[in-house]
């Protein structure tokens, strides 16, 4: 298979794992560096694409990302660490206070 | 030596997206989360050296920069920070762990069955892209983005100093 | 403002003034109003009269357009003919003369402000009722009147028992007006118009779509529901609750009448129908007849008035089913004065006795209260028909034109009507002896109270005993010919029309003297009677049982329909379940979907994986 396709069934493959991995495991701290996985798949998918295309927008865009990536992982520890903090454990089946 | 290394650049693309691979897979199933955190870095380092031999550099030296280097570190920091060997900790797997995977193996089908042929083979000859290219653009039309991504990370500062600062607040009172 | 408008509206003016400020302005101020206006309202009605008969044609006004559809529109009109000038002359004038009597009767009573302006509602809605030109504003009059019934037959509504016989009159009249609006239903549908003397022409310029029998069917069972007869009588016995001025005025002289006045009005349908007429005569007869054995047997003075009263209302249901509507409208005038005079009457007895009404209890009251003994013995002999009063001359022709009719006279008919007169006369003239004559029956503290009733009551009665006298001599079938044309004689019976007037005259007599025998010294005979028919008695006296036959063939069935079906099946099971059980679905279907909700992150991600995929999918089907 060619290297377009190669890459695309890659960055697939990673999303799929990153979101089992986020229905999988009992602790928040991995649970987050799997949504982290699920974020480097798609910028595997974007960069793929751009460089098929060849326009900047594709570079771009995988910039953004970046920054947005960094941002979310900057205001999601410190709320991990609350809720550890009070609930005094990792796993996420202790959040259930909004249970309906 | 540059046919060799040319010659190259097809079996270096599936070594790296093979390790990239087991990368993930070694994400989701290792036991002690400092293990986890040290296969996604691997993996993304991988990511980077696929992004090296798709011809864009600079964006593989931003993955490793960004992502090795501030997001990781700090997750890394975080899992040091927070004792691993919890009591309450029941084993690995969540109880949905089959209809996870059998979900996971679905959607993973779709999606492969939806890209199929979206792009056509290796058509005409892209133009690269390089540094130069990038940064014109990205400050010439997408300067709109550009402000906005500043916005952003200072909402981020902003925001876990409140996060942190409220809960030592409150703790204190 | 136009003259008949004025006779309608002036006592409805009274009736506001009166209702709305009548406490305040105290009792003097209400009587002057309360009467005053009526009588203002008679002496318009008076000229009026002239003006007819100086110009011979009948005056329509147009008060007001009430609705228009397009091409047809409906109306409030005023229609003053020969008929219509009579009954309001009677209406008016005797409204007005109980109206005078009322001063006297209600002094002491709390609400009298309330009972004048009651009165005084009556009046503009019968004169509604006879004025009016279309059968839409008649039915609005008709309506009225028995509004006006039910609020004065309840008028001490503190007991309930008179409550309830106001909501009986009402209620039953209400079924009789079901058959009266079918009727008008039926008249609009083929005619296109409800104005009477268009239906009347209608119906005499040839023939018409509808079957004329239906329509009289329909308006006459309007008619059983007003005028008390065989089977919606059972309301006017028990209507007597109210006070006595009231059963004079309604129950006797006017509103019972309604129905009378109404065929009359509509000779020219009932003249072509042919089938409804019979029954108008036979269940007229059959009225007149069964009252009369009931009122043989009763004790309550005012009660025996009543089945008087039904059974006179028979008498003219005979004489418009044989097609004599002049005649009919004749014994309405007559039995007008001699009803109101004899119930004016037993209202002074009741008031000379201090409230009591029980025949039983009575006796020798002739020489205590003479000018109410002489002004009731006046009216018996009109209402038994002895010459020259005025009761025979318009019972005798109600008899001649029952046998001799070529619209539908026969010997039965006039037989069962002369049965009917001989016991009018023997009933009647018991309640005179019973009443007035022999030895006092009264209570010792009652007969000491025996007083003669004021000149506001006197007065009355004696202007109304000399109406019930000299009454006979006003010629009304001849003066009604131009509208209602008198039937058509067999010639064969021609022969027997003066030996009729002598069995009339001997009937009368014959009651007089019976009466006289039976009922005379101490009351032996009767209670002989009494033990010997005792079967018979009972029922008379339980007036056939008929009020308990309505109460459980309709009453109690309804009852139980409304409760059983309607409210606990219909109401609390379906309406009242089927809203709880969709409560309570919304309920147990929110409390399962909330199972969601678990508050786990792993199952809200797995939900978002399987939403996606299957979006996916979808998007592929769909293209």
């Amino acid at each position: 298979m060619d290297k377009a396709q190669l890459l695309l069934s890659l960055a697939v493959a990673m999303f799929a794992i990153g979101m089992v991995g986020v229905i999988i495991r009992r602790n928040v701290l991995v649970m987050l560096m799997c949504m982290e996985l699920m974020l480097n798949g798609v910028n595997l998918s974007l960069v793929t694409f751009a460089h098929q295309s060849g326009t900047t927008i594709g570079a771009v865009l995988v910039f953004l990302i970046f920054v947005v990536a960094t941002a979310e992982i900057a205001i999601a520890i410190p709320i991990v660490l609350m809720l550890v903090k009070r609930k005094h454990t990792l796993d996420p089946d202790a959040y259930t206070d909004l249970k309906g | 030596m540059n046919e060799f290394l040319a010659g190259l650049e097809p079996l270096l693309m599936y070594v790296f997206a093979f390790c990239a691979l087991v990368g993930s897979i070694l994400v989701v199933a290792l036991r002690q989360p400092m293990r986890v955190a040290m296969a996604l870095i691997s993996t993304m380092i991988f990511l980077g050296g696929v992004y090296g031999l798709l011809g864009v550099h600079f964006i593989a030296a931003f993955q490793v920069l960004i992502y090795v280097g501030a997001v990781m570190v700090f997750m890394v920091y975080v899992i040091m920070l927070l004792d691993p060997r919890d009591p309450a900790l029941r084993g690995r797997f969540s109880p949905l762990m089959v209809p996870g995977i059998i979900g996971g193996l679905l959607l993973a089908w779709a999606l492969v069955h939806a890209v199929h042929g979206l792009l056509g083979s290796a058509t005409s000859t892209p133009a690269r892209f390089g540094l130069k290219e990038f940064s014109v653009s990205f400050l010439n039309e997408y300067w709109l983005h550009f402000e906005l991504t500043s916005v952003l990370l200072l909402a981020a500062v902003v925001a876990s100093l409140a996060v942190i600062k409220g809960a030592s607040g409150r703790d204190r009172g | 403002m136009q003259a008949l408008t004025l006779i309608v509206i002036l006592p409805l003016v009274g009736f506001l003034i009166n209702g709305l400020a009548g406490n305040k302005l105290g009792q003097k101020a209400v009587a002057v109003i309360g009467c005053g206006l009526p009588i203002v309202s008679f002496a318009i009605t008076v000229s009026m009269f002239m003006l007819l008969m100086q110009t011979g044609e009948a005056r329509i006004e147009t008060v007001y357009t009430w609705a228009t559809f397009g091409k047809t529109s409906f109306e409030i009109a005023l229609y003053f003919d020969r008929l219509s000038a009579v009954m309001t002359l009677i209406v008016t004038g005797i409204g007005s003369l109980i109206h005078i009597y009322s001063i006297g009767y209600m002094k002491e009573d709390a609400s009298f402000a309330r009972f004048f302006a009651y009165l005084n509602l009556f009046l503009f809605f019968m004169l509604l009722l006879v004025l009016g030109r279309s059968l839409l504003v008649m039915f609005v009059g008709w309506e009225g009147v028995g509004l006006a019934s039910y609020l004065l037959i309840g008028f001490w509504f503190e007991d309930p028992v008179n409550a309830k016989a106001g909501k009986k009159a009402f209620i039953t009249n209400r079924v009789g007006d079901a058959g009266f609006l079918l009727g008008m239903f039926l008249l609009y549908n083929t005619l296109g118009t409800l104005d009477l003397d268009r239906i009347n022409a209608a119906f005499l310029a040839g023939p018409v779509a509808v079957s004329a029998s239906l329509v009289g069917v329909f308006l006459f069972i309007g008619a059983t529901g007003k005028s008390a007869q065989i089977p919606l009588h059972v309301w006017l016995p028990d209507a007597m609750a109210g006070p006595t001025p009231v059963s004079a005025l309604i129950h006797a002289a006017t509103m019972v009448t309604a129905g009378v006045y109404m065929i009359a009005r509509l000779n020219g349908l009932y003249l072509h129908a042919p089938e409804a007429s019979t029954l108008v005569a036979w269940v007229g007869a059959a009225t007149a007849f069964f009252a009369a054995t009931v009122a043989i047997v009763q004790t309550d003075i005012k009660k025996v008035l009543a089945y008087s009263t039904v059974s006179q209302l028979g008498f003219m249901f005979v004489a418009l089913g044989v097609g004599a509507y002049g005649v009919a409208v004749f014994h309405l005038l007559t039995h007008a004065f001699f009803k109101a005079c004899l119930f004016l009457g037993a209202g002074s007895v009741i008031h000379a006795l201090s409230g009591e009404q029980d025949i039983r209890k009575m006796g020798g009251l002739a020489k205590r209260i003479p000018v109410t003994f002489w002004t009731f013995a006046i009216a018996t002999g009109a209402i038994a028909g002895l010459p020259p009063l005025s009761g025979f001359f318009s019972k005798d022709e109600i008899l001649w034109f029952a046998l001799a009719s070529e619209h539908g006279g026969s010997v039965a008919l006039m037989a069962v009507m002369a049965v009917t007169a001989l016991m009018t006369a023997f009933y009647m003239f018991r309640l005179l002896w019973l009443t007035f004559m022999g030895a006092s029956r009264m209570e010792h503290e009652v007969e000491h109270h025996v007083h003669e009733s004021p000149f506001s009551m006197t007065g009355v009665l004696m202007v109304l005993a000399a109406l019930a006298a000299v009454g006979g001599f006003i010629p009304i079938p001849h003066f009604l010919e131009p509208i209602a044309p008198l039937p058509k004689t067999l010639e064969s019976m021609h022969a027997f029309h003066v030996p009729l007037v002598g069995l009339a005259i001997a009937m009368g007599v014959a009651g007089l003297v019976a009466a006289a025998f039976v009922y005379r010294g101490d009351l032996a005979l009767p209670k002989r009677l009494l033990e010997r028919f005792s079967g018979l008695h009972a029922l008379l006296s339980g007036k056939y049982f008929i009020d308990e036959l309505y109460e459980n063939l309709i009453h109690r069935p309804l009852l139980w329909i409304s409760d059983k079906v309607f409210l606990n099946f219909g109401d609390r099971r379906l309406f009242d379940g089927t809203l709880n059980g969709m409560a309570s679905l919304a309920k147990s279907s929110g409390g399962v979907l909330a199972r969601v909700q678990t508050g786990s992150l792993h199952l809200y991600v797995l939900l978002v994986m399987i939403g996606s995929f299957l979006a996916l999918v979808w998007s592929w089907a769909h293209g």
